[in-house]
């Protein structure tokens, strides 16, 4: 377990950046409850952890090879040095949402599944997004279900038919299920 | 011209060595009377010492930079390839950046060229938006046009088929036949021959 490089931590904010405003300093804001306590993020086994500094210096008395997790895992570093967001990091977007695009009740269970968003499931959106942009899933009732990058501009899918694909999913709540096997372990 | 040009270039080199050849061509390059009557008397001499002055102090001034370039030189003269070269006084492998106020900068610049990013495409789906508007209106008012010139030649053959008026009146009696509600009566006609 270790403190992330630079260009590490670089390759990392510009991945949370598709999603997230401005507001993500706040993640590395410090807490108000402990001024010498703070969130950092800390790779372990290529995997990044958002973690607080009081429980990742705990961690350290665990063997590399016994710790499995620990905090909040945001995604992995790929062997060619990019950033892979996984399904955990879904309420660290969530909180910092640039973009969001609200789901009916019946498109919930097709995007759960693994399916794209088609126009028709759509019912709400942010407007001014651009195209290929990231943006956050939530159902109706405000809980993010995951999240993806548009398709199309706000403008360009009003003018889509019905089963046209909006936005393209990246991840989802399904996941937890889907990938149980190797959302967690390493191997 | 080339011997001029020999002598010229030969000068430079051989002034060092030998005042002969300078007491030969001397006469062009330098062109001095003077140092012609002095020459003779003492060949080499009188040249020799004006510019091995001038080398010397120059010499002397190199070999000072090279006594100062030698504080430079490894003591073994070993090979390093290239990779193994370790800098001086830098930290081995990877630097980390586990304070608050890099990790801010770094996201304050990702943040900037994120949003450069997203400015730029919004303009360009602006500019898009506002070309396909304007290729839409085009379109309209072509189709207008065309709809417009349909019209006019619908209404040219509607005038050319009412002149004649012979043609009328046969279409009015067939219609008549047709609309005046003359198929009962022929039905019952019908019928009544039937069970005739």
């Amino acid at each position: 377990m270790r403190p992330l490089t630079e260009t590490e931590t670089q390759t990392l904010f510009t991945k949370l950046a598709n999603y997230t405003g401005t507001s993500l300093k706040n993640l590395i804001a410090p807490l108000s409850d402990d001024p010498n306590d703070r969130y950092v993020f800390r790779l372990h086994q290529s995997r990044c952890y958002y973690v607080r500094l009081s429980l990742a210096n705990l961690a350290t008395s665990i063997s590399r090879d016994k710790l499995l997790s620990l905090g909040t895992c945001l995604g992995k570093f790929t062997k060619s040095g990019k950033f892979r967001l996984h399904i955990t990091a879904l309420p660290i977007l969530a909180e910092h949402a640039r973009y969001k695009v609200w789901v009916k009740a019946n498109g919930e269970m097709p995007f759960l599944y693994g399916g794209h968003i088609v126009k028709a499931h759509v019912g709400r959106w942010s407007e001014d997004c651009p195209e290929h942009q990231g943006v956050i899933v939530y159902s109706m009732n405000d809980t993010p279900l995951g999240f993806g990058v548009t398709a199309r501009s706000t403008q360009e899918a009003r003018r889509l038919d019905p089963t046209g694909i909006t936005c393209f999913r990246q991840a989802d709540c399904g996941e937890y299920l889907r990938d149980e096997d190797t959302l967690f372990a390493t191997s | 011209m080339a011997p001029s040009r020999t002598s010229t270039v030969k000068s430079k080199h051989a002034a060092n060595k030998s005042g002969i050849r300078n007491s030969k061509n001397s006469g062009k390059p330098q062109g001095d009377g003077v140092s012609k009557s002095k020459k003779p008397k003492s060949k080499g001499p009188p040249p020799k010492p004006q510019k091995s002055a001038g080398n010397l102090a120059t010499l002397k001034k190199k070999r000072r930079v090279y006594t100062e370039k030698e504080l430079g030189i490894p003591a073994l003269n070993m090979i390093t390839p290239v990779g193994v070269e370790k800098p001086k006084g830098k930290k081995k492998g990877k630097v980390f950046v586990d304070d608050r106020e890099s990790m801010l900068t770094i996201l304050a610049m990702v943040n900037a060229d994120k949003d450069g990013q997203i400015e730029s495409k919004m303009m360009k789906a602006r500019q898009m938006e506002e070309i396909r508007e304007a290729r839409k209106v085009e379109a309209e008012k072509r189709q207008e046009v065309r709809k417009a010139k349909l019209d006019e030649t619908k209404e040219g053959m509607r005038k050319k088929r009412k002149r004649p008026t012979g043609a009328d009146e046969e279409k009015d009696t067939t219609r008549n036949e047709a609309a005046a509600g003359t198929k009962p009566l022929k039905l019952k006609k019908r019928k009544s021959v039937s069970f005739a």
